[in-house]
């Protein structure tokens, strides 16, 4: 399948749902309303064969959280949606595919996403002692700037 | 509760109790910091849990506060061994972001120093695995050779490991006719070497003892927990980024996806023994086909808005770099995923007894070296297997549904 059947596939099945297609060469960007996240990915992995989940990318746009799974070893489809910020939770793909367990809780330490029916979302790349409520990808989280080091007299 | 439950299932084994064994994040069994706990039953390995977060060093938001020029050689030291994988990335999605092709010299000049840097990375990977299971002569000629190629490196790049040779446009630097001929001299020395350790490992039986029939991971399982790279090919499964989504040049030069059937260790080995003289024959191709012209183009400092995902076949598997741009000199956002990181599932599948397969102690640091771990890559890891205890007693359909339950 190419760039564009994909697309149009994805167009006819769940029509309005997608609110934009961009294509480029082996490339291919859907943004979609959440309500229809779980299907299109089911949809992708079941249907089309995109079996691979490479990673998933959770972006912070301001007011908006953007999750983006990336599917797909020859092309890659990436399915764009946006959650609310002050209330970040989205269902969980795990179930579809195992391998994305990984990349949840990877987005879950980072940008504090919830991942409603994750069966472990528990700390995995953050130290044990890094305070809660603290998301290290944030636009609002600044990074402590390193302190010269003193002459020693 | 679990306990209880556990001693009355294993009645019957000499063994009461299950240990833990605690391997790292310090242990002279593992060249990087990463965490192992190993649930045995006598020298039966029946569970694993695995920390790999030793490593983290929040680079991906290092890299929104720095410049796309001085992120080059920030994402250069993500990972030392791989370093040319993540530059080519690197470059590859910025430039994508532009909308601009690079000139044909330089995208060969590319494709060369990444498939040296695979030979070096697949030979240095083949000398730990023969020290892991005690054959350090091999290890010790291994590691000879592969100065060959590190010195080839250190000719074409001006260094030895942290090339810096990919730039944002194009190349850093050119290569001269005399360069060329001093590259075929070398892949005609590795060609003689690589097809003697293809003879050791096919033939030698020490190898085959400790390889054959150690780390098995199916097909299905392969696809399920999305394994990449040398990991899947030894699996039987015909995937290559390089063969499915070409860069810099891939489709141009040819090569062959090499894969293997027997799904174990062994498998490992050959997959990278064959990639390494496809490698060599690549590189040849390179020299001799090489376009005379530019080998950088200009490019602003700062890229339109936009983003994009680039692709490498590292050494290791696929690499994924996401790149968002905003219009300023910094990147919005930018994510990157190793290879290791996509393997931890699959290497602690393969460190699981189950269904009449058995995993000895003893096969631990072979089967951990099989996938070629780079935790400085992955740094950003904990997983939790299946060993809660039944393991051994599953039928497939129930451990399917645990993994599914788990999310594994």
């Amino acid at each position: 399948m190419n760039e564009n059947e994909i697309s149009e596939a994805l167009k006819s099945k769940f029509g309005n749902n997608i609110l934009e297609t961009k294509t480029s060469k082996r490339r291919v960007f859907i943004n979609i309303s959440t309500k229809v996240y779980k299907d299109v990915i089911r949809y992708l992995v079941e249907e089309l064969g995109f079996n691979h989940v490479q990673t998933i990318t959770g972006v912070d746009v301001g007011n908006f959280i953007e999750i983006m799974p990336h599917l797909g070893r020859g092309v890659t489809v990436t399915v764009k949606t946006r959650i609310e910020k002050n209330r970040p939770a989205l269902s969980t793909i795990t179930d579809i595919v195992p391998g994305a367990s990984v990349h949840e809780r990877e987005i879950h330490d980072i940008l504090g996403v919830v991942f409603e029916g994750h069966p472990n979302l528990t700390r995995i790349i953050l130290p044990e002692n890094w305070p809660e409520g603290v998301y290290p990808l944030r636009k609002d989280y600044t990074p402590e700037q390193p302190v010269p080091m003193k002459e020693v007299s | 509760m679990q306990k209880e439950e556990l001693r009355s299932e294993d009645k019957k084994s000499s063994y009461e109790l299950f240990f833990d064994i605690p391997v790292g994040p310090q242990h002279p069994a593992l060249k990087e910091p990463a965490f192992f706990k190993f649930k045995v039953e006598g020298e039966r390995v029946i569970g694993v849990d695995a920390d790999v977060s030793y490593n983290h060093r929040g680079i991906e938001k290092a890299l929104e506060q720095r410049n796309y020029i001085q992120n080059i050689y920030l994402i250069e030291r993500i990972c030392g061994i791989c370093n040319v994988a993540h530059t080519l990335c690197y470059a590859q999605a910025v430039e994508q972001i532009h909308g601009k092709e690079i000139p044909p010299r330089a995208n060969y000049i590319r494709l060369m120093i990444e498939e040296l840097a695979r030979i070096h990375s697949h030979t240095l990977w083949l000398g730990v695995a023969a020290h892991e299971i005690g054959f350090d002569t091999l290890f010790m000629y291994v590691w000879r050779d592969r100065e060959v190629v590190m010195d080839l490196i250190e000719m074409l790049t001006g260094n030895r490991v942290t090339t810096a040779i990919n730039t944002i446009g194009g190349v850093r630097r050119d290569v001269s006719d005399e360069a060329k001929y001093k590259v075929k001299k070398g892949m005609d020395i590795l060609e003689e070497r690589l097809k003697y350790y293809k003879k050791v490992a096919i033939n030698d039986p020490t190898i085959n003892a400790r390889c054959s029939g150690v780390g098995i991971l199916k097909p299905r399982d392969a696809i399920k927990l999305c394994a990449v790279g040398p990991t899947l090919r030894a699996s039987g499964i015909k995937n290559d980024v390089r063969a499915d989504d070409p860069y810099a040049l891939h489709d141009e030069v040819p090569f062959n996806v090499i894969t293997y059937d027997t799904m174990d260790v062994l498998a490992r080995v050959l997959v990278r023994v064959d990639e390494t003289l496809e490698s060599v024959n690549m590189v040849r191709y390179c020299v001799d086909h090489m376009p005379s012209g530019e080998v950088k183009i200009k490019l602003p400092l700062s890229p339109p808005i936009g983003e994009s995902v680039s692709r490498v076949e590292a050494p290791r598997g696929e690499l994924i770099h996401y790149a968002r741009s905003n219009g300023t000199n910094k990147p919005e956002r930018y994510k990157v995923r190793t290879p290791t990181f996509e393997n931890i599932p699959s290497v602690c599948e393969m460190l699981t007894s189950k269904n009449g397969y058995e995993v000895n102690i003893a096969d631990i640091p072979i089967t951990l070296a099989s996938i070629d771990p780079c935790f400085s890559c992955t740094a950003r890891m904990e997983f939790r297997d299946v060993s809660k205890g039944k393991t051994w007693i599953w039928s497939l359909e129930e451990l399917k549904a645990h993994c599914k339950k788990k999310g594994i």
